[in-house]
């Protein structure tokens, strides 16, 4: 299994290699970071602020002193997980409402619609802050969080799919010869609808990576003195002006990080059988 | 034949939009509903916010009298919903005017910047998408799409802060912060909302265009558009007379979906660049629990979402004919 | 000697040395130039803003009560009384006040001002409609009575000597009686009222009409909240705004490297404050607070969280520089040895104990990093729960055995130890008891003679020192940030932009 997973590896392209490889160091520095960082996450170990490169501080020095390196290999896990965890849950959760509404007729889809419809129109910085403050910060409630505000958008763009597709010929000639409502939906149309979605849960998680992120920048997020990527960039901010490591680092961890993901999975091979 | 199809058009989006008025009365209620239940999670309320640390308890009571806190939840929601359906959305628990005079004032402020952010935004992106797609492997659009990607992964603030590091502090072209007053004129209204437009252009031209391109794409590898190839259809013409029509439900979804973000995910940006907006307005609601006030955003929120989401629709409908039969 | 001698003026508040009378801008090089108009930038801007001087509850009020309205008296850069609207204020008892009021001095409306107004300008806070943050103060006025047109006599509850101090403060600043409506400003400070909006903007115009001849200076000041830190510098540093209230530290090298900008650094008594909750285990034993207490690592929060822009404090709450501190209490510094013995002998080696930290108390959540990161060297485990400035005053703030609290400078001894160490204060953060202090604050609140007012604080501050269930860690300086061509500023540790009055004092060279 390992052996054709690789021997499709090799069938990519280039930029799906490149995305590949940034996916794969970034799994292998989640899992692995903590144990590779060379100062405990919260110990302030450099005497000034903001330093730069230097043998002791690979990245520098953060805005309290901290080594940047290990807060970036210690934080590295709770974007990838947290990320990878919402996107998925609101991608499958999204699709699959989207699906039964799609094929389950009008008393499904109206009541199913107007509850995302609510979801979506609450503005979902707001949301979060609500709800932060209502139950205070913790790592289900963000994934919960995360997940909640972009269930509606990937329900809203599959159903769009969906009906769409529900209208094809081969769907029509389908029902014509009577197959089920829920074989249809996941035979015929969900594996055309594979290449938009997979689109759509890279840019989600795209977003989830930068939700996070603006959650920080409300005093909302991952528990100090840990942090996640978006949070290292905002409490480092201030060292933006002097072009400080500290914020340069996680920047393009994010940067490299989403890129990856994206490039990946643009590079899959999209179109699903069965047409 | 294409007076017929375009009269069918028009009979079905306004029966849609008919539809869509009814279901939309029920989203809102909704939303009424959601917002006031979970903003009765909130510790605190409106009294204890507004004299803060060095209230006593006989000051909180006797301010809760007055705002009308001591009265139990369902009557303060039913008293809220009888003055919202009769037109009156209250009076602010916190500035002490009638909220309608405190949204009037913002509402207007939002509602440019989104208009203005869409007018950059929705033509790139569509260049963009549409472009990398008919270019689909090429270098432009592998360019197009590190570059997309690259502008959508970085954090917002981060965006915000870097262009004002560079035009306002370095080079001094633009002002840092965006003051919308009345004695501004045009001219240093634009300069002033430059770089606020340019922060939320970068947060939805990527998705808006990635989305685009995709669909485009799903689009062309379909028989049909193969034929009009073979029958030496032009690429614009196809495009824009075969695969547009229907490609054109999830783009403009995808269109009106993060259109909607420019008005209550602008929080970010109206924080950095002191821009009077509604999303701060909402977020200052929560904090002081002013619940008329943010009951009256999130209507508003709500509003223009399903607004734009009527809109996605009725143009998919007019656009494409198999859709009409629903 | 001035006009107004000590025991007249202020009968017997903070008047140590008489102070220099000198014209507020005479010590600068240049004088003042009338005209100008500035941008002023404070920390925040919400609907919850007010033109009510009862209700300030930031900055951004205080600064903007005290550009309409005038007080009874103002505190000079020393913090010692002085008087304003008040020509003479004087008492044999510290209980029955006399207060003669300036003739001629008239509102923006054009009506003068008497005695009536300033009764129902002080009585208002004890009404409990009117919401006023000063209720509690308040309370000590038995009666106020006008006893002429320009007259009136304020009678406490029991003898303070602060009182002349106590109303510079702007809650108490003086109203036209009857106000109801506060869209707008109707005082007799140096600017009138051009535009309030709340969350928006305040505009201020040169009241010509003000009270004290040749001033203010400037045409115009716009004051807006910038929130957002960064922000707030980087319009600065544009040219957009002129002056800035609450800069980081972690800033003040960009402010510095410009060449068209300053920084005015104000020692203050502002501190964030560890809570050890005193009525419950095990934050209660006195060898848990000892030990906390000494895994404090003042010079490096004084380094890295505050650059250098702080003051080393001992546990207690007078700063250095108040003419009542105590200087020759031990220093607190960090020891782990001494911090594993009394963690020893409070028999809590390893056990593990949430502290509550939030961006509410400034700086709480790194000092927090930083108890974590030595706690853990001698076997505490602190985890740290960082929850949302949101609603944590009223949720958060002394709910829990270990969090963190965060204290304004109070212009008095007597107001800090009465709001926040008293047994029975509201705000008796940790909640410890001790007679003995209670006892001392009331002697010292009547006590007219100086020198057995710095005796008896000074006990106070040892008592707090040695018993009391808090961690003071540094006094935090306030910074702001200034274009150059703004003129006239000088430091008063009230609170930034100089105690929020700044605009009646500075000119504009542009």
């Amino acid at each position: 299994m390992i052996a054709s997973a690789f021997k499709r590896a090799k069938t990519l392209p280039l930029s799906g290699k490149v995305g590949l490889t940034l996916v794969l160091f970034w799994l292998a520095v989640a899992l692995f970071g903590p144990m590779l960082a060379p100062y405990p996450v919260g110990a302030f170990v450099a005497y000034d602020v903001f330093e730069g490169q230097s043998a002791a501080h690979w990245l520098g020095s953060d805005y309290l002193g901290r080594d940047v390196l290990s807060r970036l290999l210690s934080g590295a896990r709770y974007t990838v997980g947290l990320a990878a965890a919402a996107a998925m849950l609101a991608s499958a959760t999204g699709t699959a409402l989207a699906l039964t509404a799609a094929v389950g007729g009008a008393k499904v889809e109206e009541p199913l619609s107007r509850f995302m419809d609510m979801l979506i129109s609450i503005p979902s910085k707001i949301f979060s802050l609500v709800l932060v403050a209502a139950f205070g910060s913790s790592l289900p409630l963000l994934l919960l969080i995360a997940a909640i505000t972009y269930v509606p958008g990937n329900y809203r763009i599959a159903r769009a799919l969906a009906v769409n597709l529900a209208q094809m010929d081969y769907v029509q000639v389908a029902r014509a010869r009577g197959e089920g409502r829920f074989h249809i939906a996941i035979t015929e149309i969900l594996p055309n609808m594979i290449h938009p979605l997979l689109a759509d849960f890279g840019l989600r998680f795209v977003f989830i990576v930068l939700l996070l992120s603006g959650l920080s920048f409300l005093g909302l997020g991952v528990q100090p003195p840990d942090a996640d990527l978006g949070s290292l960039v905002r409490e480092n901010i201030s060292g933006l002006g002097e072009g400080a490591l500290a914020i340069l680092a996680p920047a393009v961890a994010i940067a490299t990080l989403t890129v990856g993901v994206n490039l990946l999975i643009d590079a899959l091979p999209g179109r699903g059988k069965g047409r | 034949m294409a007076g017929a199809s375009s009269q069918s058009g028009m009979k079905a989006a306004l029966s849609l939009i008919g539809k869509r008025f009814a279901s939309s009365l029920l989203t809102l209620l909704l939303v009424s509903v959601t917002i006031f239940v979970i903003a009765q999670l909130l510790p605190g309320d409106a009294a204890q916010e507004a004299l803060g640390q060095s209230a006593t308890a006989e000051q909180v009571a006797a301010l809760r009298h007055e705002m009308g806190l001591d009265r139990p939840a369902y009557v303060r929601y039913a008293s809220w919903l009888t003055g919202m359906v009769s037109g009156d959305p209250g009076q602010s628990m916190v500035a002490n005017m009638p909220v309608a005079g405190v949204i009037a004032e913002r509402l207007p402020n939002s509602l440019l910047l989104a208009a203005l952010t869409a007018l950059v935004a929705v033509p790139v992106a569509l260049t963009i998408g549409i472009g990398s797609a008919m270019n689909r492997g090429g270098r432009i659009d592998r360019a197009l799409n590190i570059a997309t990607l690259s502008m959508v992964a970085v954090p917002e603030f981060l965006v915000a802060t870097i262009a004002v590091l560079i035009f306002s502090v370095k080079l001094r072209w633009l002002p840092s912060i965006a003051l919308a007053s009345e004695e501004m004129g045009w001219g240093d209204y634009l300069r002033g909302v430059a770089m606020p437009i340019l922060t939320l252009s970068v947060v939805v031209i990527a998705q808006m265009a990635r989305m685009t391109r995709a669909a485009v794409i799903d689009q062309m590898d379909r028989p049909y558009v193969e034929m009009a190839v073979l029958k030496g259809v032009a690429p614009v013409q196809v495009v824009l007379k075969h695969i547009m029509p229907n490609a054109i439900a999830p783009i403009v979804n995808a269109m009106a979906l993060s259109l909607s973000y420019l008005l209550g995910g602008a929080v970010i940006v109206e924080t950095i660049f002191n821009y009077p907006g509604l999303a701060s307005l909402m977020v200052n609601a929560v904090t002081s629990r002013d619940m008329p006030l943010l009951q009256a955003c999130a209507m508003i929120f709500c509003a223009a979402y399903l607004l734009l989401m009527l809109i996605a629709d009725v143009t998919a409908i007019l656009a494409n004919p198999r859709l009409r039969a629903q | 000697m001035s006009p107004f001698s000590r025991r007249d003026l202020i009968g017997a508040g903070l008047g140590i040395g008489a102070g220099l009378l000198l014209p507020d801008g005479a010590l600068a090089a240049s004088r003042p130039r009338v005209g100008g108009r500035i941008r002023v930038a404070s920390l925040s801007s919400s609907t919850a803003d007010t033109l009510d001087p009862a209700k300030g509850a930031l900055s951004t009020d205080y600064v903007r009560h005290y550009m309409f309205y005038s007080g009874l008296t103002v505190l000079d850069r020393q913090l010692i009384a002085r008087p304003a609207l008040a020509e003479r204020m004087d008492s044999t008892d510290q209980i029955a006040w006399h207060v003669r009021l300036r003739k001629g001095v008239t509102f923006h409306d054009g009506a003068d001002l008497t005695a009536a107004d300033v009764v129902w300008s002080l009585l208002r806070h004890k009404d409990a409609a009117t919401g006023s943050k000063m209720a509690q103060i308040a309370e000590q006025f038995a009666q106020v009575k006008a006893t002429g047109r320009h007259e009136l006599t304020i009678r406490l509850t029991g003898p303070n000597a602060d009182l002349p101090t106590i109303l510079a403060q702007s809650h108490f600043l003086i109203l036209r009686a009857g106000t109801r409506d506060f869209r707008t400003a109707n005082g007799t400070g140096p600017y009138m009222c051009a535009q309030f909006r709340p969350g928006v903007r305040t505009l201020a115009r040169r009241n010509p009409n003000y009270w004290k001849p040749g001033k203010p200076y400037l045409d115009e000041i716009e004051l807006i909240g910038i929130p957002d830190e960064v922000s707030r510098v980087n319009a600065l540093l544009s040219g957009d705004v002129h002056l800035v209230i609450a800069v980081n530290p972690r800033s003040t090298k960009r402010i510095m490297a410009s060449r068209g900008h300053a920084l005015l650094e104000t020692q203050s008594g502002l501190y964030t404050n560890l809570i050890m909750q005193q009525r419950q285990l095990p934050t209660g034993n006195p060898h848990f607070v000892a030990a906390m207490q000494y895994l404090i690592d003042r010079p490096l929060i004084k380094r890295a969280l505050y650059r250098g822009y702080a003051t080393i404090a001992n546990d207690q709450p007078i700063p250095p520089f108040h003419p009542y501190y105590r200087a020759d209490l031990p220093q607190r510094s960090l020891d782990l040895d001494k911090a594993k013995w009394h963690l020893q002998r409070a028999g809590l080696t390893g056990v593990r104990l949430p502290v509550y930290a939030s961006p509410a108390a400034d700086g709480s959540v790194d000092m927090a990093s930083i108890l974590q990161e030595y706690g853990s060297r001698v076997g505490l485990k602190l985890a740290v729960n960082r929850v949302p400035a949101d609603g944590y005053w009223s949720t958060h703030w002394m709910k829990h055995p270990l969090g963190f609290g965060n204290t304004n400078p109070r212009p008095t001894a007597d107001l800090l130890f009465s709001l926040f160490y008293k047994s029975d204060a509201a705000w008796n953060e940790s909640g410890w008891k001790n007679p003995r202090f209670d006892r001392l604050l009331l002697e010292a609140r009547g006590e007219a003679d100086q020198a057995r007012r710095k005796q008896l604080y000074g006990e106070m501050q040892g008592l707090v020192h040695d018993h009391c269930g808090v961690g003071i860690p540094v006094f935090i300086s306030l910074i702001d940030g200034y274009d150059r061509r703004l003129k006239g500023l000088y430091p008063v540790s009230l609170g930034g932009l100089m105690g929020y009055q700044f605009a009646e004092h500075v000119w504009w060279e542009g």
